[in-house]
């Protein structure tokens, strides 16, 4: 569908002049989108200056926002300088002279850095020189056309001369407003149909320049990565990284985005998880090291490919689920224990609570007849003793496994899982522990810990890698905000454990292979899966494209992955996530849930007593951000999402936090 | 501690006091084994509580992460808060301590920049730093935050006249550098509560008390529907908190100021402005009301966007009216 630069030029073999947007379209960054290369200046900063600095990405975006309110009300036509920007940024981080001639000097570096040429635009760039054809960058920019041209020469542009670009802060107006396009006319001479404009901007490279008649072609491919500009720091960058080179090598195929959410950020947090094990084995003995189902498939498939060849330590895949070792690890049946296998507003056939605990339960009701959470709940308590005995023969099929995979060995052993409260990990430190009277301790490592995770601290060593419970309150939302989100995408080719077989056949793992999840495994989930493999062992070994390595992979990187995502998900990423289901784990047996809620009905003229309703029911069942983010483009819905932002501010797109201590 | 039971002596100590608050606990511990900056010694004192909770704790928190230097002086008998600290600070050596109680966190950068800020500030005797209120609800052995909020604290509130009036920092917010005690003595045993206010006043006194702003120390509310055994001293003893300042503005009778007034005095007419700011402060930060007329155009202009909803909010008002 895109046309080549020599197929352009041959459309419009009548122009004497070829104008060129700058950025996205001559030249772009090796990184998702332009206001990371703010979080790369404040990573240079850190780490050459110190924490001063921390927090700098976020305000250099807020110091443009506010150059440019300022400059709006000076002159409407006008744009901003990069002076005017860093003497804002300068206010706002409350920096000295030499600090912010320290900022403006790392900023234009890591510009120049960044700088790459966009594969369309080098190609258009080349035939119009060798055609003849007069060139002239025009941009909107606060940079001087002398940084602009630097980048171009970094970038392989090195023909192209400063009179050959102009600048709107350099010439009083700007593309979006269609005062530079006057200027162009002005300048250079040129009638407006002798000229063709390539850009990629609705506004500032099609419709101002057509007004004036000038012919224009748009090519957005370079922006296919960017998302909310306000989050940037530098944990976003090897993310943003990979983004980028994916956006460079699918530039002629077209952008995959369930290929590039597999790739990208299911990789990074699969890394991370390996990242966080290598920490471990390099810290201390281990025994034994266990991806656990189904979220540490992905970790142990890479561990295979990699570590596994390279350590001591075995590493084993451990069938795992929270309903077979929260039913084996049953010693009393209380409320607590029937709030844990009844949902609150959960509706239910007594079969199916039978099945949950493994045994038939006594009552007088009809095994079809469905009951509600409070009636399923007595009938669980009236139980207790059948519920007790199938929970002691489980438990001895689970040991019978666990002896098997090694577990039971004495020694320290390591359990990969992807979070959120920690409670499954806890009940098999315990069964362990009691098993082998403390001689096999257990140490969970997680990627993300939700403050329910507070109370299994004092029955299992944990870690969260990620976000833990120790995390701002606002974090901590947002984390179960996603968790649906990855359950649902860190997964295996297989169905949840439901039991363990007999010891004649070698306590071997049941799984529950859901319709649902088989059919999304097939056509979506797989796919996305191997790409995250694929990913994952190059930043292993040291050989991903985009250069980001294993050492990148810090718990802030994987937050920022999880949160970029999960918490500000793209269009495109959305239409591809949209399509997921989510099995709930304890029955194995539905269709699931879209993971995406569907909005409330008249949801404009929702009373606000009843949005709580509404927040708590999407957040605890689906995707809560990203059913957020969709109601948002739906017409009725939008009003309704502002409000919903107004109440709960953290669902909002920032998710980095902002620094008062300047 | 470490220099009590090895060769080396850390640079910090953090003592801290627990008494039947295991999940708090290990909360607790958690925040200082990630604490960035690791030259450190836990002191745990188990005032009087069933030690083999506590050890079940230190147990799995040396699982997580075996390098952490963790002690526990298990106690007989339950005693004073500031005679616990005063044990596990007798029983320890290092360049500086910080207090940290159970109950409360720090972010993993805490040690990190107030360790820092000493070594910049030669005559510092206390680095404090921004904190976060967080209020959170405790029921059983679930701990879960409900709401959080910036605790307010200026450079001008670590001054002594800044203080004088109240204490205006949790313990969680300071580290202390240790060779005070050495010349303002130690935590005032006799005190039930309000001993670390009145530590604060002693303490500046060797040295001014440097504000960090960056909101490093997270200092936990327990909400009034939380269970009492959970609730913060200060929440839960209200009245005894009245008290003892009632009694420490006596004692200070007799005392005077660093500028030669009379310290209860003092004391006494700071506590009432302060009062006067924390009102204002409170008005300040009351949400603004709209007018009569702004409310009544919003909703008109509600009522225009979505006549549904209008319809069925007159309908509402006319039931309330009618009491049907």
């Amino acid at each position: 569908m895109w046309r080549s630069a020599q197929e352009l030029l041959d459309q419009h073999k009548h122009i004497e002049l070829l104008t060129l947007d700058f950025f996205d379209t001559l030249v772009t960054r090796n990184v998702a989108q332009p206001t990371h290369v703010f979080a790369e200046v404040e990573r240079r900063l850190t780490q050459d200056h110190g924490p001063r600095w921390r927090g700098y990405g976020l305000q250099r975006v807020r110091a443009e926002q506010r150059a440019r309110a300022a400059a709006l009300e000076d002159d409407k036509y006008r744009d901003v300088t990069h002076v005017e920007v860093l003497t804002e940024l300068a206010l706002g981080m409350k920096l000295s002279l030499t600090e912010t001639e320290v900022a403006r000097v790392a900023e234009c570096v890591a510009e120049v850095d960044a700088a790459q040429a966009v594969p369309f635009g080098s190609e258009l760039f080349d035939e119009a020189r060798l055609r003849g054809i007069a060139l002239l960058v025009v941009s909107d920019n606060y940079m001087p056309a002398t940084q602009l041209v630097e980048m171009a020469h970094r970038a392989g542009f090195t023909s192209l001369l400063q009179s050959e670009v102009m600048v709107s802060c350099e010439h009083g107006g700007l593309k979006h407003n269609g005062r530079l396009w006057r200027e162009v006319l002005d300048i250079t001479g040129v009638t407006p149909r002798k000229i063709l404009h390539v850009g990629d901007d609705v506004a500032a490279d099609v419709t101002q320049p057509s007004r004036l008649g000038i012919a224009t072609y748009r090519d957005p491919r370079m922006r296919v990565t960017h998302r909310n500009m306000e989050n940037t720091s530098p944990d976003v960058l090897p993310l943003s990284r990979i983004e980028a080179t994916l956006r460079d090598e699918t530039y002629v195929s077209g952008w995959d985005s369930a290929h590039s959410i597999g790739a990208g950020a299911l990789a990074v947090l699969v890394a991370a998880q390996l990242h966080d094990v290598h920490m471990v084995l390099a810290q201390r003995p281990v025994t034994g090291v266990y991806f656990a189902a189904r979220d540490g498939w992905l970790a142990h498939q890479v561990w295979s490919q990699t570590f596994a060849h390279t350590t001591d330590t075995p590493g084993h895949y451990l069938a795992f689920s929270r309903s077979v070792f929260g039913r084996a690890n049953l010693a009393v049946v209380d409320d607590a224990v029937a709030l844990r296998f009844v949902d609150q507003h959960e509706r239910i056939t007594v079969r199916q609570l039978g099945e949950r605990f493994g045994c038939t339960l006594e009552t007088s009701l009809a095994l079809d007849t469905i009951v509600d959470a409070a009636t399923a709940r007595e009938i669980v308590l009236q139980n207790e003793q059948q519920i007790l005995d199938a929970s002691g023969k489980l438990r001895e099929r689970v040991m019978g496994y666990l002896d098997t995979v090694g577990m039971l060995s004495p020694g320290h052993h390591v359990v990969v899982d992807a979070g959120w409260t920690g409670a499954t990990v806890a009940d098999l430190a315990e069964l362990v522990s009691g098993a082998t009277q403390g001689r096999a301790t257990i140490e969970g490592r997680f990627l993300g810990l939700y403050w329910d995770a507070t109370t299994h601290r004092t029955r299992l060593a944990m870690h969260g890698l990620a976000m833990d419970d120790l995390g701002a309150l606002d974090d901590n939302v947002r984390l179960l905000g996603v968790i649906r989100l990855w359950e649902t995408l860190m997964t295996a080719p297989h169905g949840s454990v439901i039991d363990f077989a007999h010891a004649h056949q070698g306590f071997v793992p049941v799984f529950a292979d859901t319709p649902a999840e088989v059919s999304q495994h097939d056509t979506l989930v797989g796919a996305m899966c191997t790409a995250a493999i694929e990913s994952a062992v190059a930043m292993v070994n040291g050989t991903h494209r985009s250069g980001v390595a294993l050492a990148d992979i810090t718990g802030g990187a994987a937050w920022a992955a999880m949160m970029q995502v999960g918490h500000t998900p793209r269009r495109d990423e959305l239409a591809v996530l949209s399509r997921l289901r989510h099995v709930a784990s304890v029955d194995h047996k539905d269709g699931g849930t879209s993971i995406v809620a569907d909005a409330p009905r008249r949801s404009s003229t929702l009373p606000r007593e009843r949005f709580g309703e509404t927040y708590d029911a999407t957040i605890k069942r689906h995707w809560m951000q990203g059913s957020l983010r969709a109601w948002a483009r739906q017409r009725d819905a939008t009003q309704f999402v502002q409000e919903m932002y107004g109440i709960w501010p953290f669902m909002n797109e920032r998710w980095v936090e902002e620094r008062n201590d300047y | 501690m470490r220099a009590n039971y090895d060769d080396e002596m850390p640079l910090v100590t953090i003592v801290m006091r627990t008494y039947e608050r295991p999940v708090m606990l290990a909360r607790a511990l958690t925040s200082v084994q990630k604490q960035t900056f690791t030259d450190w010694s836990v002191v745990i004192v188990n005032n009087g509580g069933v030690p083999s909770r506590v050890d079940d704790v230190v147990t799995v928190a040396r699982l997580a992460s075996p390098s952490s230097d963790i002690h526990v002086l298990h106690l007989d008998d339950r005693v004073g808060m500031e005679e616990a600290s005063n044990i596990a600070l007798q029983a320890s050596s290092s360049e500086y301590f910080v207090i940290h109680d159970d109950d409360d966190t720090w972010k993993p950068a805490f040690l990190e920049r107030t360790v820092a800020a000493m070594s910049t500030h030669h005559d510092a005797a206390a680095i404090v730093t921004g904190v976060t209120k967080i209020h959170e609800l405790s029921r059983g052995k679930t701990l879960r935050p409900q709401a959080s909020e910036d605790f307010y604290l200026t450079q001008e509130r670590l001054t002594f006249d800044g203080m004088l009036g109240n204490n205006t920092f949790p313990p969680i917010a300071a580290l202390f550098r240790r060779s005070l005690l050495n010349t303002v003595g130690m935590f005032d045993a006799t005190l039930p509560v309000l001993g670390d206010w009145e530590f604060n006043l002693r303490a500046i006194t060797a040295g001014p008390f440097v504000f960090v702003p960056e909101r490093l120390a997270n200092y936990h509310i327990r909400t009034p529907d939380s269970d009492v055994a959970t609730g913060n001293s200060i929440t839960v003893g209200r009245d005894r908190h009245r008290e003892t300042k009632v009694l420490l503005h006596e004692r200070w009778m007799s005392e005077s100021t660093p500028d030669g007034t009379n310290k209860g005095e003092a004391a006494k007419s700071a506590h009432e402005e302060f009062e006067r700011q924390e009102a204002q402060t409170l008005v300040a930060h009351q949400p603004v009301r709209r007018s009569f007329v702004v409310r009544q155009g919003v909703r008109v202009l509600r009522v225009l966007r979505h006549p549904s909803a209008g319809i069925r909010g007159a309908v509402r008002r006319l039931r309330r009216v009618t009491g049907r």
